[in-house]
Order: C-alpha cells, then sequence, then structure tokens
C-alpha cells in the first residue's frame, strides 16, 4: 500500500455466479418457475489479493475454470466483486476480445474510428494513429473495403492493431494471440515485448508457456479460484506444469 | 452522492465524446446504409403516415379542425421522435451485449446514442413541418423561437425513460414487446389525431397528467397556433422531465452493474 508505483491493487475480491438451472428471461417463465427455482452459487473467485506495480508483466496462469478471464473482467469493471474492492491506477485497456463493435457493412478504416473510440480515445488521437494501425494490420487496399468481405484472419489483424495501438498505461490481455499465421503471431508478440520495455503493465492470460515466458516476469497460478503460487515465471511455471501437465 | 453521480456522468461523456459521436452516427447511419433510397426513409416513412392519418381520419370521425393536415404532422412528428426512441431504447443494452460484456466503457453512452440518433431524425423531419406550414398558408409564427425549449423539454424526458426501458428490458425481456402494447395506446392518449377542446374536461384533467400531452399541446400551440404555450405550465412539465432523468438515471446506474452477468 505503500508502494506508490501500485498501479493495480485487488483487495480481498470475492465474486459468486448464481447459476439458474435454466434461466428465466421472460415474464411467463419467472411466475411458472416462481417455486422451483433452482439455482446454484458457484464461487468463481475466494478472497483474492493482488498487487502489481507499474512496468510489471504478470502471467495469470491456471486450468479452464480457475477464474482468470474472471478476474481479468473484475479489473476491467465490466463486471462488479461480490465483495472486497479494485483499484486502477492509470489508463487502462482490455484486449479481452477483438474487434468489439466492429460494424459488418462499414469499411475497415471506419471500423477503426468506432473501435478505437470505445476505448476511449478522441479524434485527435485516432487520427495520429490511423496509418501507424493500417500498416501493423497490412491489409493494404482492403482498409477501404466493408469487413464483413474480410477473411478472419484480416478482421482479426485489424482489432489486434487497432486494440495494440490505443496506448494505454496498463493492458489487460486474455488469450487473443490466437490470431493470424506464426509470422503475425509473432510479430504481435514483438509488439508486445516492445510495449513492456516502454514500461507498460501488462496482465496477461494464456495457455502458452513460450509466450509467457518470453514476455512475462512474473507468473501467478489460479486455482480452482484461488492462488495457488505467485513468483517469478520460470519457477511457478514449472510447478505448473508438474501438477497439470 | 447525486452531485458526484452527476459528475461522472458528464466527465464520462465527456472523455467517450468520440465514442458518443461514432456510436450515434452508427445509429444512424448504419440503419439506412443497405436501403435504396438511404435517408430518405427519414422523410418518406412519416410522410406515408401522414397521409393515411390525414385520409382516413376526416372521414370517419367527421373532423372539423382546419388544416388537417398541418394540424397532424405538427403533433405527429414529435410523437414519432418519442415513439422510435422508447421502442430502440429498450432494446438498445441487449443488442449491444457483446461488447458490453466485453469491454469496458461507460454505458449510458448506448440510451443516450439511440436517443440522439433520434433527436437528428427528429430535426430533420421538421423540414417537412415547415414547409407545411408555408405552404398552407398558416406561416411561420414568431412563437417557432420557443421550438428550441421545447425540444429539449422532450429530450430530458426521453433521456429518463430511455435509462429507465434499456435497462429493465435486460432483466425482464419482456419489456421490449409490453412498450410496443402500451406505446399504441399512448398513441390515443396524446392529442395528435384530435385537439383537446373535443374530450370531456374530467377526462382532459386525467390526460394532462401525461407530461408527453404538454409537450405536444406545446410543439402545436408555438408551430400551428402561434400563441406562447402557458409558461407556467412549461415549467411544470420542465421539472416533470428533470425528475424522470433524475429517477431514470438512478434506476440506470443501480442496474447497470450486472449487466454484462444477466446478457
Amino acid at each position: 500500500m505503500e508502494n506508490k508505483d501500485c498501479v493495480i491493487e485487488v483487495k480481498n475480491i470475492s465474486k459468486d455466479f448464481v447459476i439458474y438451472g435454466d434461466k428465466a428471461n421472460t415474464l411467463k417463465e419467472k411466475v411458472i418457475r416462481f417455486r422451483n427455482n433452482k439455482k446454484e452459487v458457484f464461487h468463481v473467485l475466494k478472497n483474492i489479493n493482488l498487487k502489481i506495480n507499474k512496468g510489471e508483466t504478470v502471467a495469470l496462469i491456471g486450468v479452464n475454470g480457475s477464474g482468470k478471464s474472471t478476474l481479468l473482467k473484475l479489473i476491467s469493471k465490466i463486471i462488479y466483486p461480490s465483495k472486497g474492492n479494485i483499484s486502477v491506477n492509470g489508463k487502462l485497456t482490455s484486449l479481452l476480445e477483438l474487434g468489439a463493435g466492429f460494424h459488418q457493412d462499414f469499411s475497415g478504416r471506419e471500423n477503426i474510428y468506432f473501435n478505437a473510440s470505445i476505448f476511449g480515445l478522441s479524434k485527435k488521437e485516432i487520427d495520429s494513429r490511423v496509418d501507424d494501425i493500417i500498416e501493423f494490420s497490412e491489409l493494404g487496399d482492403f482498409i477501404d473495403a466493408p469487413v464483413r468481405t474480410y477473411s478472419s484472419g484480416m478482421y482479426m489483424r485489424l482489432a489486434f492493431s487497432v486494440a495494440i495501438n490505443v496506448d494505454a498505461e496498463i493492458l489487460l490481455i486474455d488469450e487473443i494471440l490466437a490470431v493470424g499465421d506464426q509470422r503475425f503471431q509473432d510479430k504481435c508478440l514483438n509488439k508486445m515485448l516492445e510495449l513492456k520495455n516502454q514500461g507498460k503493465t501488462m496482465v496477461f492470460v494464456s495457455h502458452s508457456a513460450e509466450s509467457v515466458k518470453f514476455l512475462c516476469d512474473r507468473a501467478v497460478w489460479l486455482s480452482e479460484g484461488k492462488i495457488k503460487m505467485d513468483g517469478e515465471t520460470e519457477h511457478v511455471l514449472e510447478e505448473y506444469i508438474k501438477e497439470c501437465g | 452522492m447525486w452531485v458526484g453521480d452527476k459528475m461522472t456522468l458528464f466527465s464520462n461523456l465527456y472523455n467517450y465524446r468520440e465514442f458518443l459521436k461514432t456510436s450515434i452516427l452508427k445509429d444512424f447511419r448504419g440503419k439506412y446504409k443497405k436501403s435504396f433510397l438511404g435517408i430518405l426513409w427519414s422523410f418518406l416513412n412519416p410522410l406515408f403516415q401522414l397521409l393515411i392519418y390525414s385520409l382516413v381520419f376526416p372521414h370517419i370521425m367527421g373532423n372539423k379542425i382546419e388544416n388537417y393536415t398541418v394540424y397532424l404532422i405538427v403533433g405527429l412528428m414529435p410523437w414519432t421522435f418519442f415513439n422510435n426512441t422508447i421502442i430502440q431504447s429498450a432494446a438498445c443494452i441487449v443488442t449491444n451485449g457483446g461488447i458490453i460484456k466485453k469491454v469496458f466503457f461507460p454505458r449510458e453512452i448506448l440510451p443516450i446514442s439511440t436517443l440522439t440518433s433520434n433527436l437528428i431524425n427528429f430535426l430533420i423531419t421538421q423540414i417537412i413541418v415547415l414547409l407545411a406550414l408555408i405552404f398552407s398558408g398558416i406561416g411561420i409564427a414568431k412563437t417557432i423561437v420557443l421550438f428550441p425549449l421545447i425540444a429539449l423539454l422532450q429530450y430530458i424526458l426521453q433521456m429518463g425513460l430511455a435509462f429507465i426501458f434499456s435497462a429493465i428490458t435486460v432483466y425482464i425481456r419482456d419489456v421490449e414487446y409490453i412498450i410496443n402494447i402500451f406505446m399504441m395506446l399512448m398513441f390515443y392518449l396524446c392529442p395528435i389525431l384530435y385537439a383537446p377542446s373535443m374530450l370531456p374536461p374530467e377526462l382532459l384533467n386525467v390526460l394532462k397528467l401525461n407530461p408527453m400531452f404538454e409537450i405536444i399541446t406545446f410543439y402545436r400551440q408555438i408551430l400551428y397556433e402561434g400563441v406562447l404555450p402557458n409558461m407556467h405550465t412549461v415549467f411544470k412539465i420542465f421539472l416533470v422531465c428533470v425528475g424522470v432523468l433524475f429517477i431514470g438515471y438512478m434506476i440506470f446506474r443501480r442496474l447497470e452493474k450486472k449487466f454484462a452477468e444477466e446478457l
């Protein structure tokens, strides 16, 4: 707490999801199921404490369902915790989903504006980045064609290029590196390394041990909603692989 | 606490102004992007509606209102603005579920952009109203200077309602359909096809509780009759509209926390 460089502080966070056997979304269903509303409370995160300092690159690892994505969503304020609180210091961008807000009928260039504006950029800020974004996406003349004509690879390349050029101080990245071909993936990793060297803070969810080793100094292992281990990447990965294969 | 909330609303809107702008643009242009006549539909839709009403109603009701078509259009355009805003805003959070679940941004931008793109549409249709006023010989009265004020009242009212309905629909999807029926009823509860003076006084007093009833009356007074509305009533309606916005924003703030989980 005394540490001024702490940019993300997660304090005693718990998150419960209520799972309905079959969720009633309409009035009719609510009335009919008034008596036998089966619900199950699912504790996704249990009392998590985590501090991330400025300039750190932290990987969240763990098996499916261990709560990694939920933690990222909580930090980015998409969902709210059941208990505890989170403070974030600095401009944060979450790359949880690529191409959020893309509109099929508009051109790639127009969609750069839509997509970047969701991240809170002003017109001027986008204007100054648009050339870098187009260049990074390698779309060339396709940039002025409607997005619906793009292949899925082109779509993802454009989306990633926007996200990576937003210039946030804190980046939350959720398994989006399964983008494009190997060469483009390497390019993305290198771009992220470049951002890291510029002193950006990154929280990175990935199942790829290689990318984690390449990028992160610190790894946090989540297991069944708790932090099982927190430390140097090599060490945590070693233990993780020992247990989870 | 309210002051703090209000400030976050404004600072959020300022920080995300580009998103608000592109989102309005997308609502507005995206709607007509693939249609042959494009933006002309903003005119054609209300024009045909007007044509139908003005052909049908004088015959079956034996209407004695002078310049009935002009009378009708002055009330019908604000109604269309109201109707479209409420119906579209009820759906706006649900249809944007994809981005709500994935990206953080001030959620209030969605209903506000739905509302504002409809406002632009409304202002465009006012061109038809002006042409109708000129060509019918009624002319344009000085009282037209009050138009921005009345439009602002309507905008504030609709913002409050858009907050309420967009948020509630996430939890109870039926609201989207209930609203359609409700709006059909509301249409007849507002003085669009008829004049308030045709109603028995007791009924009139009840209907006047509806702020849209008064707002449509204001439009008609400043455009069609060329008289100043009772400023006392205008102020009263202003307070009602601000009250609805206040309650609406409170409800929205409470419900928005679970949007991502409910969608």
